[in-house]
């Protein structure tokens, strides 16, 4: 089993969600041989939990060698209608703001400046979250950390070119929370609540958490609208397998890496349950902290190290109801394009806050906000909608008991705003945190295998000692939403992991 | 957590305030006049029960005793013990056969030294780790994934350091026969009595590790049996002299706990102290194994050594230079060692002055009031002042 020095670098990836692809990709593209071991029978892996594509970077996709077309995202932007329990809907479409009979929102203007106001601080970050994160006061005088020092140099610059006062407001702001700064500015209701969703949705946050601007922040780096994929999310995972396997990549179904290969303190191969086990100079895991580090043995790692693993924030609390229905559902006063766009069930930011503390202490809240997509099919009608929050483990576990009555619970609460629509609903499946972990093994079912919160970002992501792609493990390195800069189906942290490595040298 | 029930305050036994005596109080309290007592880790301790001269010629011409109670002994058991060991120090364990002990060091992921102490192998799968700080958290943490126990033993086991040329003469006196018990080795001469061949002194000398209810019982025995041979019950003033003297670094003294410190670059490494060759790169990972293989290519910053410092005066806190006014580094711990009579001191120096042949000493002296400042010449010199072959003589002398 031993590896050729001259032949080509020989790598596997541990997943085939976006982040495990699009590293691949990345691998292959510059010329490593490259296994993907996906335990499913097919891609995706946590991208089956969203429904919406709004931030999958360009340069992930460069890095898959493809482009948006190709990958069926280069349908229009979704407009969202925030729904309104006194029928006062809002439609948003980019930054225009208005009430669903077509006059103008009494906030469109605040709600314009804001939402110009967050894409120029969300600038700012950008160039952040395309590498490796900087360092602190070691290694800077290497080739890569003088790279990092100049990135963190830019970041100051570029705060200060944002002006005195723009300057002083995102420092204000930067690790505040998304309530307070939004009501700041406009009256609580449904397009407050668009947006302090957006701070919170995929996170154990309430939207007077702290911290929740730099989430919203973070989702307005794309900037470039929601996509529903065409096909949907199953379909988009498998345009991204075959732009990796375009690229070079294989990509094994069915397989799940039960260790890996160590010896001299360095990884020489993963094994794989019931196959022969794969050589490989470098392996790239997009499982989490927690499931990477039990892969390779917790004796590999100092006792720091699996301390702050340990202790890693990931707790998942958004799930996914898909409702098939009997008949496509109407909202008064929306027409098919708006009711087929993204239909957004928070009609304000102290109802979303509200829905948050029961969930602390493992209960189902009454009325969690509510992201829905419906789609006329063949004899009816799909819907699709993401529930923020849920508990992560009602009562200890999702019981058949619990799972029944979240689903009654969300129901009737869609059935408030579309009107007849439980009379309609013919099958109900519920994904929640704990299906999550059970189908991709994130920790805790966490969108982002792990909080993204100030302590879990940057070079402490996912926790301190493991930040920077690498594992302190030679030749394990992590390239999933639990490394920089995070989750949401970006592609950023494989592609950052997959450049990382190869700019050290995967054979060092 | 606030899912954790907060105990009732009546529910809770009754916290101690401040000192808590050991087993051995009773007897210490008896002996004491001078009434010095120091906080060892929260514990009673004498500083000096009579006369800290008295209490250090006992140490180097005929037995003394002192109680070692408040050392913090640690058990490590299950089926992965060894490999917790193992991952916890930085020496190989895998050699060490149950009846042995064995100095260790353990490192924080820098590379930096946590604690210093004795691990004693009682089985194949059972140790117990005595050491100066508290660890029960730590140790929790570097088993955490593996099949192992950690208990804090440290109330359960009273013990006494039996120490000095006369030492194997008093157990013997006292119906305790262990004369094949060679350095670094442990045997279990009655139930429940443990006898370790090991110290602080650098001189012949015995641990005795008991229950605490049979603390008192055992410290009789050793006393009446002891009465012929010169043995005196010690504190730790006297002790310190002795272990300066035999070269033993001290822990907060001569290096900073990595986990004592706020300041990161106050640790050292294993190869700072002197005490490279308790690191195992051979073994596999250990806690900070890397950083240290990284230490290891680097070299020392700083090198903790011994000085021999002309004159008298002991040199304590002492500034280190070289040639005329370059600093070098400071003295940790000094004495005027009593039987090797010499002035010597353990001293932090860079690492690139370490070789100096141009080393002075900066001390300060009071005399009745007034300071004055000496520049006397140091030389480094080996680190063991006082290691006699009575020590490491087997079957021991019994003088």
């Amino acid at each position: 089993m031993a590896l050729d020095q001259g032949s080509r670098i020989e790598t596997v990836v541990i997943g085939a969600g976006h982040n495990g692809l699009v590293a691949a990709a990345a691998l292959a593209g510059q010329g490593a041989r490259v296994t993907v071991l996906e335990q499913a029978d097919a891609p995706g892996g946590m991208m089956a939990a969203g429904h919406l594509i709004w931030n999958l970077h360009p340069a992930a996709m460069e890095a898959l060698g493809t482009e948006a077309q190709a990958l069926g995202l280069d349908g229009p932007a979704l407009p969202t209608t925030a729904l309104d329990p006194g029928g006062r809907h809002v439609v948003i479409e980019g930054d225009d703001a208005r009430l669903a009979g077509g006059e103008p929102h009494p906030q469109a203007a605040v709600y314009r400046t804001l939402c110009e106001r967050f894409r120029r601080f969300a600038g700012v970050l950008a160039p952040l979250t395309l590498g490796p994160p900087p360092r602190l006061g070691e290694g800077w005088l290497t080739g890569p950390g003088l790279a990092e020092l100049r990135g963190l140099g830019r970041l100051g610059l570029d705060i200060r070119r944002l002006g005195r006062r723009e300057m002083q407001e995102f420092l204000r702001v930067a690790y505040s929370n998304v309530a307070d700064v939004l009501l700041a500015e406009m009256p609580d209701g449904p397009l407050a609540a668009s947006l302090a969703f957006d701070g919170v949705l995929g996170a154990r946050m309430g939207p007077r958490s702290p911290g929740t601007v730099l989430t919203l922040l973070y989702r307005h780096l794309g900037g470039s609208g929601r996509r529903r994929p065409e096909g949907g999310m199953a379909t988009l995972a498998r345009r991204m397998a075959e732009a990796a396997e375009a690229r070079g990549a294989s990509i094994r179904y069915g397989a799940r890496a039960s260790g890996l290969l160590i010896a001299g303190d360095r990884v020489l191969g993963v094994g794989v349950e019931g196959q022969e086990s794969i050589p490989a100079h470098a392996v790239f895991s997009s499982l989490g902290a927690g499931p990477t580090l039990a892969l390779a043995g917790v004796e590999h790692f100092d006792a720091e190290v699996c301390r702050r693993v340990r202790n890693l924030r990931a707790e998942g609390v958004t799930a996914r109801l898909d409702l098939t229905l009997s008949d496509m559902p109407r909202i008064e006063g929306l027409d098919a394009r708006h009711t087929q766009g993204r239909l957004l069930l928070a009609p304000s930011v102290a109802a979303m806050e509200a829905s948050f503390d029961p969930v602390k202490y493992g209960r189902m809240p009454d009325a969690p906000a509510v992201e829905a997509l419906v789609e006329p099919v063949e004899g009816g009608a799909r819907l699709s909608a993401l529930i923020q929050p849920v508990p992560n483990a009602p009562g200890g576990g999702w019981s058949d008991g619990a799972r029944g009555a979240a689903i009654e619970t969300v129901v009737a609460l869609i059935d408030r705003a579309l009107p007849g629509l439980a009379d309609t609903v013919t099958g109900a499946a519920l994904d929640t945190p704990s299906d999550i972990e059970a189908r991709t093994a994130a920790p805790g079912g966490h969108w982002h295998h792990g909080e993204f919160a100030v302590d879990q970002m940057l070079m402490l992501r996912p926790v301190n000692g493991m930040g920077h792609y690498r594992t302190g493990l030679p030749g394990l390195w992590l390239c999933g939403a639990g490394a920089h800069p995070g989750g949401d189906v970006t592609g950023l942290p494989g592609r950052n992991a997959a450049l990382a490595a190869l700019a050290e040298g995967v054979r060092r | 957590m606030n899912r954790a029930e907060r105990p009732r305050a009546s529910a809770a036994p009754p916290v101690p305030r401040g000192l808590v005596g050991t087993p051995f109080e009773p007897r210490l309290r008896d002996l004491s006049v001078a009434h010095a007592w120091a906080d060892w880790s929260g514990r009673l301790s004498p500083s000096v029960l009579v006369e800290v001269e008295a209490e250090y010629f006992s140490i180097r011409n005929q037995a003394s005793l002192f109680d070692i109670s408040p050392m913090r002994k640690y058990r490590i058991s299950g089926p992965d013990a060894a490999r917790v060991a193992d991952r916890l120090v930085t020496r190989s364990v895998g050699g060490l056969e149950p009846g042995r002990v064995a100095y260790v060091l353990w490192c924080d992921e820098d590379g930096m030294v946590i604690d210093d102490g004795t691990l004693f192998r009682l089985g194949d799968d059972d140790f117990r780790l005595c050491c100066q700080e508290r660890q029960l958290g730590w140790l929790c943490d570097v088993a955490w994934g593996f099949d192992a126990r950690i208990g804090d033993e440290t109330d359960d086991i009273a013990a006494l350091a039996l120490q000095g040329p006369t030492a194997f003469a008093v157990l013997e006196a006292a119906g305790l026969d262990v004369p094949s018990l060679r350095p670094f080795d442990f045997a279990e001469p009655e139930p429940g009595l443990t006898v370790s061949r090991t110290g602080f002194t650098g001189d012949l000398g015995y641990e005795l590790w008991v229950r605490p209810d049979a603390a008192l019982a055992l410290w009789d025995r050793l006393w009446s049996a002891g009465e012929t041979f010169g043995l005196r019950a010690i504190g730790s003033a006297a002790l310190e002299i002795a272990r300066i003297e035999a070269g033993f670094i001290q822990t907060g003294v001569d290096f900073q706990s990595i986990h004592a410190v706020e300041r990161a670059s106050r640790g050292r490494t294993p190869f700072e102290l002197g005490l490279g060759r308790l690191v195992d790169f051979r073994k596999g990972h250990f806690n900070g194994r890397r950083a240290l293989a990284r230490h290891a290519v680097a070299g020392p910053r700083r090198r903790l050594v011994m000085l021999d410092i002309d004159g008298s005066k002991p040199a304590r806190d002492a500034l280190v230079h070289v040639g005329a006014r370059r600093e070098a580094g400071h003295v940790t711990s000094a004495v005027w060692a009593p039987t090797a009579k010499r002035s010597i001191a353990f001293a932090e120096l860079a690492a690139a002055h370490a070789a100096s042949d141009a080393l002075r000493a900066e001390i300060y002296l009071q005399k009745e009031g007034k300071w004055e400042r000496r520049w006397v010449r140091a030389t480094v010199t080996d680190r063991a002042v006082w290691r006699p072959a009575r020590a490491r003589r087997t079957p021991p002398d019994r003088r």
